[in-house]
């Protein structure tokens, strides 16, 4: 008994299900980070310029974020970034910060600022 | 002629051939690891690692004496006996892996199994988020893994008075010492 509640304890942790959260969670932290209200329609000009990288948040994620994307180096398929298209989308903070502190460094050589990935979230989550 | 009567061969050919090339593979892997246009960099190394491990494995088997599984299993016993002697600065000479150094050879072999594995799956997007969290720190727990295997190498090669780091190049070690259990 103790033992399989143990063992539920730690699928629990793993699977991160302890500390689900919802995509205007993440919108909400990155604003309240930022110190200023997210704008959707910046967030869509930062996602699909480029910033002196050779790769845009577009290049893998496509101008389209309800689409499936592909990666730009190995053409493997990227399941959908926005919300309404993906549930799975910005609902595991580890995630949420591994893939933007990754994602940010190939793009942009840096990290993103907390208002460009309120910017980003705010236009995903405009896609219905 | 390298052979002399003061030393011995102590790690076969393929044996040292495999260490390195682990060493190396394990390194691109991990460097490449942090960004997507290395990914087919790193892909690459994740086989090379993956297919080293798994002739490692059977050299574990058929391999020349040292590098046999069943010279340097590690029991319990063994690896508190080892670790005694170290903690008392007169650690116990082992021609062949001492049972600490064994220990963390098994680690790397199952963590190279299961990070090799689980990258894989999510590279193939099978497993989902779940093994893409164990492919990281199964590769962190490896990295932690290699840094006290350098430190083990340092330091018993300070104890011992001799160059671990060469044996694993020439194959050889001195026989100076005594080393009863080989």
């Amino acid at each position: 008994m103790r033992t399989s509640l143990l063992i539920a304890a730690i699928f629990i942790a793993a699977s991160g299900a302890g500390r689900a959260e919802t995509p205007r969670d993440f919108l909400t932290r990155f604003e309240k980070e930022a110190g200023t209200a997210a704008s959707a329609e910046r967030g869509a000009r930062f996602f699909t310029a480029r910033h002196g990288g050779e790769w845009s948040c577009a290049s893998c994620h496509t101008e389209r974020p309800t689409q499936a994307g592909r990666h730009a180096k190995t053409d493997k398929p990227i399941s959908a970034l926005a919300p309404s298209a993906n549930g799975e989308r910005f609902t595991d903070a580890a995630k949420v910060d591994k893939w933007f502190r990754r994602n940010c460094n190939d793009t942009m050589n840096r990290a993103c600022t907390a208002q460009e990935k309120a910017d980003v979230i705010a236009w995903l989550l405009s896609f219905k | 002629m390298p052979s002399t009567s003061q030393t011995v061969r102590v790690w076969d050919l393929p044996t040292r051939l495999f260490h390195w090339s682990l060493a190396a593979s394990f390194l691109v892997a991990f460097i490449t690891a942090e960004s997507e246009k290395w990914r087919d960099i790193h892909v690459l190394a994740g086989y090379g690692l993956a297919g080293l491990i798994a002739f490692r494995v059977l050299w574990g088997f058929v391999g020349s004496r040292h590098a046999r599984f069943a010279d340097f299993l590690p029991t319990p016993g063994k690896v508190v006996a080892y670790l005694e002697s170290l903690l008392a600065g007169r650690p116990r000479h082992y021609l062949g892996h001492n049972p600490a150094g064994a220990v963390a050879i098994f680690l790397l072999l199952a963590g190279g199994l299961i990070v090799a594995a689980s990258g894989y799956a999510t590279y193939n997007e099978i497993g989902g988020h779940l093994l893409e969290e164990v492919h990281d720190v199964a590769a962190n727990g490896m990295m932690a893994l290699v840094i006290i295997h350098l430190a083990g190498v340092v330091v018993s090669s300070w104890l011992h008075h001799e160059n671990l780091v060469k044996a694993m190049i020439t194959g050889r070690k001195q026989t100076h010492h005594e080393n009863p259990a080989g």
